[in-house]
């Protein structure tokens, strides 16, 4: 197995093939021309994307042949007693055994218990009781954010933007909201609302139980009790609280980085998202090594000045000792640190803008 | 009558069913297996478009044409007729066109 980055874009999915000190990477022809790739994962041996068009609509692409035949879901919808239409496929998460599931808009999940040949919408979210509560964001009201805990699958955590982060404790059969401590700042009547929060990314520690990492339109945050209290975190050395990505660190739990956009901060409660372009115009990783008390930049290697767009599935770590930290921008870079951020090297220029990036073992 | 074509049949909507040509563009091809032109039982357009293994991507989930596909019977936009529901009389070529939008 050697290291790998599936790299989904704006024109289709691209692999990069790294050494095995991933130092040197190759740019593979790009596979799915003609589709938007939300989002792409490996398991077991299969590729899945969440591929759209603009033309012909929202779908799951899989290859179990490395990428050379790819096989669409067909029939991916949402019922009729729903009301809604499938708009975008978002994310997928491999879950245990055969088991996937699917994030998709408008804030809709599937679930696949054959390895992505037939999904089922997951109406316990689809017709939760809180919907009506629930509003797009920029991108639609989409479910992105989907970690599976990994020795207790029945426990499962989703972000919707804007609808906030819930978590099962029963496989899918119930949802709650868990967003006590995360700012609606957009919500000049109740910045701390049950729900309906603008989650921008969600990333469940695989060691250290209980710990999430959220990246939102109103700040950084952590929780160490599974989401049932988010501490606010980016007080101390961010230069913006807003941001798409976030990636962890599956050695080290106190560890995360994101990379704040939008412009310096200002006034108190000032509401992020105006600008969506990299804080400063420079290219910032930030590291926090202590849970995000508090946060340096990161940055050697990347481009400065430079005012680029990192999408919120635009970051990725890899489960490599040294953990492996890969990120994407819009303007079709990938780059590669392999040394928890000291160091950046450019992996590809000139791709299609970068939706999503995801380490992989080919 | 073609050679290899199944004769029409009666629909369940009392239109006989012809065989028309439909023609699509390169993505749908690619999802079709690389074919690009299919020969097609239909009484209407609905059903000629209905036929082929890209249904999933012309139609949504309620079966209404995705709007940025525009369909055209013998060069004539299928808008100025009676649309999806537009009757074939048989050896007619549809074509399947993607809008051109977006970037």
């Amino acid at each position: 197995m050697a290291p790998a980055i599936l790299v989904g874009t704006r024109k289709g999915l691209f692999v990069l093939r790294g050494d095995e000190n991933r130092r040197k990477w190759t740019v593979d022809e790009p596979m799915l021309a003609g589709w938007e790739v939300f989002h792409a994962t490996e398991h077991d041996g299969t590729l899945y994307a969440a591929a759209n068009n603009f033309v012909y609509g929202a779908t799951v692409q899989r290859s179990t042949d490395g990428g050379r035949t790819w096989e669409r879901s067909e029939g991916l919808g949402l019922p009729e007693e729903t009301e809604l239409t499938l708009e975008k496929t978002w994310h997928v998460e491999p879950g245990q055994g055969d088991t996937l599931w699917l994030g998709a808009a408008p804030g809709a999940l599937f679930h696949s218990d054959d390895r992505g040949e037939s999904w089922e919408p997951v109406m316990s979210l689809i017709q939760h009781p809180t919907r009506e509560r629930w509003n797009p964001g920029a991108g639609g009201m989409c479910t992105h954010s989907i970690q599976v805990h990994p020795t207790d699958p029945k426990t499962i955590y989703i972000g919707i933007s804007a609808a906030g982060v819930f978590r099962s404790d029963d496989g899918g059969e119930t949802w709650a909201p868990k967003n006590k401590g995360t700012a609606a700042d957009f919500n000049e009547d109740d910045r701390f609302p049950e729900l309906g929060q603008c989650v921008h990314k969600v990333l469940l520690h695989p060691e250290q139980e209980g710990r999430l990492w959220q990246q939102n339109h109103c700040g950084v945050y952590r929780t160490d009790d599974k989401g049932e209290n988010w501490e606010r975190l980016e007080d101390n050395g961010l230069p913006s609280s807003f941001g798409f990505p976030i990636a962890i660190n599956h050695l080290k739990p106190d560890m995360a980085f994101v990379i704040p956009e939008d412009s310096v901060r200002g006034s108190e409660g000032e509401v992020g998202g105006g600008d969506r372009v990299t804080t400063g115009g420079r290219l910032g990783v930030y590291r926090t090594e202590d849970g995000g008390r508090s946060w340096e930049l990161a940055s050697n290697g990347l481009p400065d000045p430079a005012w680029v767009e990192v999408l919120r599935e635009g970051m990725s770590s890899d489960r490599r000792d040294p953990v492996g930290i890969y990120f994407g921008t819009k303007s079709g870079s990938v780059f590669v640190s392999t040394d928890e951020g000291d160091e950046w090297m450019e992996a590809a220029r000139h791709l299609p803008a970068v939706l999503s990036v995801e380490a992989a073992e080919w | 009558m073609d050679g290899g074509r199944a004769p029409p049949a009666g629909s369940a909507f009392g239109r006989s069913r012809r065989v028309v040509t439909v023609r699509v563009p390169g993505l749908l091809a690619d999802q079709a297996g690389g074919r690009k032109e299919f020969d097609v039982e239909a009484a209407d357009v609905r059903g000629a478009l209905e036929a082929l293994p890209v249904r999933d991507l012309l139609f949504d989930e309620r079966g209404e044409l995705r709007p940025l596909v525009n369909v055209y019977v013998d060069r004539e936009d299928i808008r100025s007729g009676d649309g999806i529901e537009t009757a074939l009389s048989g050896d007619e070529t549809i074509r399947v066109v993607a809008a051109i939008a977006g970037g």
